[in-house]
């Protein structure tokens, strides 16, 4: 089985990859969970996860004769993690249509396929793993410019024909059960979680751990288990979903 | 795109730097138009507007150019001007706010159309001073249906324009 979720905000400073990693986690408690930085134009993942020295990154990967994917796929952390490389020559060289294939070819090895997406729809490749995933998670903050950016990449998803898996509302101060309640019209899809802004949030990226790792009683870990929790993967067959990465319509590189 | 504010003020300027440090003082959310003084005799397309979120100058865009963002600051140009400042509900410009094309850093307005590196320095500090979270407004703004299919209409539209120059046509659902 494997089912592909695309994590995803409009804007930055959500809590993406944080929250990407932490779904990860506690999904790999019961899954194969493989996680994938697929915001090749801003490497993050690799800070989060303590891969800040790796030699091979998916960079190397995406480059016509590249490096076999295994070699950029680490276990960590209970999880198999695919981090971008941050040297400037190793994007440019990097071709997002390859996404595809290595998107494929780590579909058939794994049950849960996280891909952290671009806080952007400014490019082709940033929409990409919008438009190839199953399903999307929406990390949200109580904010009139995160709504309205988590607003678009709903449209944009459903529009590609991909379905909502739910809404984070991340980085939460205070009581927003108003702001809640109301979010919970416009978006479909449940109410994942609500995760309370932490500092542990930032020491476990500090480390180089997720948050799970560094601070897996704290009350944002907690959430984030919740949100997992409600994800409920589906049964989706692996062939026919690494069928539908290869043959997915690719864009142009950039 | 922008409704029609409710106009604070209208006159004849040499020096931006005061109508700038006003809108900061009182947080404007709102609009400036700016045009030559000589506009009244000349071409009426020659304006130029710069939206402010809580005092902070947030977008430039020339009408006579069609263009935003830093250029339509050189478009607008040295006063003396003549300004018409607008006061607006801050609902009807979070739709604008979100078109990066048009945005300018919020100190460049005070440095390049006033020469006021101070204030400049000031906006900036504004501007840092950490999001808070008002849950009134992102309530209101929640309430708000038809701004909110606004931006769903709008992010649709955009993802099936791009679908075809993409080439993510097939993914498109019918």
């Amino acid at each position: 089985m494997v089912e592909a979720f695309a994590v995803a905000s409009g804007k930055g400073g959500t809590g993406k990859t944080t929250g990407t990693l932490a779904l990860g986690m506690a999904l790999a408690e019961e899954y194969d969970v493989t996680v994938v930085d697929a915001d090749t134009g801003m490497a993050n993942l690799l800070f989060h996860a303590g891969l800040a020295d790796v030699e091979t990154t998916l960079h190397d990967v995406l480059v016509e004769g590249g490096a076999p994917v295994a070699e950029a796929a680490y276990e960590r952390f209970g999880m198999r993690v695919v981090p971008c490389g941050t040297s400037l020559s190793g994007l440019e060289a990097a071709d997002p249509a390859e996404l595809r294939e290595v998107v494929a070819t780590l579909a058939a090895d794994a049950d849960v396929l996280l891909l952290d997406s671009p806080a952007t729809l400014s490019s082709k490749s940033a929409v990409l793993p919008v438009v190839l995933a199953d399903r999307i998670v929406v990390v949200l903050q109580p904010t009139i410019p995160a709504i309205s950016d988590g607003l678009k990449v709903q449209e944009y998803a459903l529009s590609y024909g991909s379905e909502i898996a739910g809404t984070l509302f991340n980085r939460v101060q205070g009581d927003v059960t108003a702001v809640r309640e109301r979010v919970d019209r416009y978006f479909e899809g449940p109410l994942l979680a609500t995760i309370p802004e932490s500092d542990a949030a930032r020491a476990a990226r500090s480390a180089g751990e997720p948050l799970l790792a560094h601070a897996p009683e704290s009350a944002a870990a907690t959430a984030y288990r919740e949100a997992a929790a409600a994800l409920d993967p589906r049964d989706g067959d692996s062939d026919d979903v690494a069928e539908r990465f290869r043959t997915a319509v690719i864009p142009d590189p950039p | 795109m922008i409704p029609d504010g409710e106009l604070l003020r209208a006159r004849v300027v040499t020096d931006l730097a005061a109508p700038l440090e006003d809108a900061l003082d009182r947080r404007l959310d709102g609009y400036a138009v700016l045009a030559p003084r000589e506009t009244l005799l000349s071409d009426d397309d020659d304006r130029g507007v710069i939206t402010f979120e809580t005092g902070v100058p947030a977008l430039a865009y020339h009408a006579g150019t069609d263009r935003g963002g830093p250029p339509a600051l050189a478009d607008i140009g040295a006063g003396p001007h003549r300004l018409e400042l607008y006061d607006l509900d801050p609902a009807h410009l979070t739709v604008p706010h979100t078109t990066d094309e048009l945005r300018v850093p919020p100190g460049m307005p005070a440095e390049r159309l006033a020469g006021a590196s101070d204030l400049a320095d000031r906006t900036r500090r504004v501007a840092d001073e950490p999001e808070t979270i008002d849950d009134g407004a992102v309530a209101a703004f929640l309430d708000d249906e038809d701004a909110i299919e606004d931006i769903r209409e709008t992010a649709r539209a955009e993802a099936e324009r791009r679908a075809e120059q993409w080439g993510f046509e097939d993914a498109i659902e019918d």
